[in-house]
């Protein structure tokens, strides 16, 4: 057991994860962006929360996912539950397969979460379109998704050196 | 280690169980809110009643400071503002004498008219707390809910012109649904034709006007005020003026300041009341009284039985 999987510094960055997501929807919420119709925000919740989660998965429990983004459905006017689905979901599926991504470089785990974004949008989508609810401009949702997926090193960048989060190798991973 | 091994022989199938029942729960969650909608939209507006201003200590400054940044940013042209601005003044000086002539003439012609403005047409202003948080929603969150008596369906209007309407109502806030949201559809009038149009939302910053009919009288810049059609807006309520895109469909330029929406005021409408039932043809009494000599060659046709008449009638005999 070393310093990156000791308890103490697992909870502490359990409770930064929080508070990040927290800022973030504020800053989201913040009535702001009224009047800027071009090009959609980043999905930075999801950046976020699937950066740490490859870097530290002890990080970002399942619970936190439910809460952040349950929260987030539930604020942002999203048919509540079917985005946290997906997120859950994915991020399950991630963290199951991180270890074999953590030995290649930087340009695999980016494109693994272009992929995840995609097939997110995409799935929540043909949900919408199966319970035949109003879906957005497909235009948009592409845009978003290409912003999402165009912030994130951007996001491990912050997270690496503001944050410290270091990627935890498959050594240090046994000991946990 | 052993001790380990043992310990997830045991948490990895609790850990999968428990992600199968949290996985069920939100689909259940998806499916109720679909199923039954009010019931989950209400939900929603409790929990950002809950959370939203609690968070308004925190969102406040930095909306403030965003704000104040934003306004820094117009001191780069402060030259040239200055020059628009004497510009403007120049022209609002005329603008401001015609004002004031229209004015008196109006206040004569009103004593003359005696008419008296609607006094039922009263507000309660509140302030923006949120917006919507997502791009592909047009709305905005305000402090004042069903605690200050906020009604679903009422207009709201910054200083000058319509903003959106209230769609969802909590105890201390309530949402109002934007003009430019892809869901709001609002029945205006165009002014100086007299016509009908639909004024659609479309996520951008000029609604569409569809539904014309006659799009030939209809020309740039003309006004567009609410109907009061289906009798969910007061009609004459200010948008905005009319402009022709490009591919010669027209939008409405709105009135209201959109990108600096900060207090706005929840018109208070009240229900109009409705004509029901077709007219009624208006004849001598029936019976005919006693006394009534018919003419010659007319024969009394037996009216049909009426039970509302009957009804009326009844009602009447026993009030005094």
């Amino acid at each position: 057991m070393n310093a990156l999987t000791s308890p103490r510094h697992v909870w502490t960055y359990r409770v930064v994860f929080l508070g990040l997501c927290v800022a973030v929807i504020v800053y989201k919420l913040l009535p702001l962006g009224l009047h800027d119709t071009g090009l959609p925000g980043p999905d930075l919740l999801l950046a976020i929360t699937l950066a740490w989660l490859l870097r530290q998965p002890a990080v970002v429990p399942v619970a936190s996912i439910l809460v952040v983004f349950l929260l987030a459905d539930f604020l942002f006017q999203r048919p509540p539950g079917l985005w946290t689905l997906l997120v859950i979901v994915v991020s399950e599926s991630l963290r199951r397969r991180r270890l074999t991504m953590t030995e290649f470089p930087f340009l695999v785990e980016w494109s693994a979460f272009a992929g995840a974004v995609f097939a997110m949008l995409i799935l929540n989508r043909i949900v919408l379109w199966i319970l035949m609810v109003d879906l957005d401009p497909l235009g948009l949702t592409l845009a978003h998704g290409i912003v999402t997926v165009a912030i994130y090193p951007l996001v491990v960048m912050v997270s690496k050196y503001l944050f410290g989060l270091r990627k935890i190798g498959p050594a240090e991973a046994e000991a946990l | 280690m052993a001790r380990d091994n043992y310990d997830e022989v045991y948490t990895r199938p609790v850990r999968r169980l428990v992600l199968a029942v949290v996985v069920l729960c939100l689909i259940a969650l998806v499916f109720v809110w679909r199923i039954d909608n009010p019931r989950v939209e209400r939900m929603r507006a409790a929990i950002i009643d809950r959370v939203v201003p609690n968070m308004e200590w925190a969102m406040a400054p930095v909306t403030g400071l965003a704000r104040m940044a934003d306004e820094f940013q117009s001191y780069a042209r402060l030259f040239e503002q200055n020059q628009e601005l004497r510009r403007e003044l120049q022209q609002m000086r005329a603008w401001r004498e015609a004002a004031l002539q229209l004015e008196q003439e109006n206040a004569r012609l009103l004593d003359l008219n005696q008419v008296q403005l609607d006094p039922e047409l009263t507000f309660v202003t509140g302030i923006v707390q949120a917006d919507a948080g997502s791009p592909f929603r047009r709305s905005v969150l305000i402090n004042v809910g069903a605690r200050d008596g906020i009604l679903d369906g009422w207009a709201t209007m910054d200083g000058l012109g319509v903003v959106g309407r209230v769609a969802g109502v909590g105890e201390r806030t309530a949402r109002v649904l934007l003009l430019t949201d892809a869901n709001s559809r609002i029945p205006v009038t165009l002014q100086p034709s007299g016509q009908q149009a639909l004024l659609m939302g479309d996520n951008s910053q000029t609604p569409l006007l569809e539904f014309i009919e006659d799009a030939e009288d209809i020309s740039a810049g003309d006004r567009i005020v609410t109907s009061g059609d289906g009798g969910l807006f007061p009609p004459g309520l200010l948008v905005g003026q009319v402009v022709m895109t490009t591919d010669r469909r027209m939008r409405a330029r709105l009135a209201a300041d959109m990108a600096r929406l900060n207090f706005v005021r929840v018109m208070r409408s009240h229900p109009r009341t409705s004509l029901e039932g077709a007219g009624e043809l208006i004849g001598p009494p029936w019976p005919p009284p006693d006394g009534f000599v018919q003419p010659p060659g007319v024969i009394p046709v037996q009216r049909p039985e009426r039970p509302d008449l009957a009804q009326a009638e009844t009602v009447e005999e026993d009030s005094p």
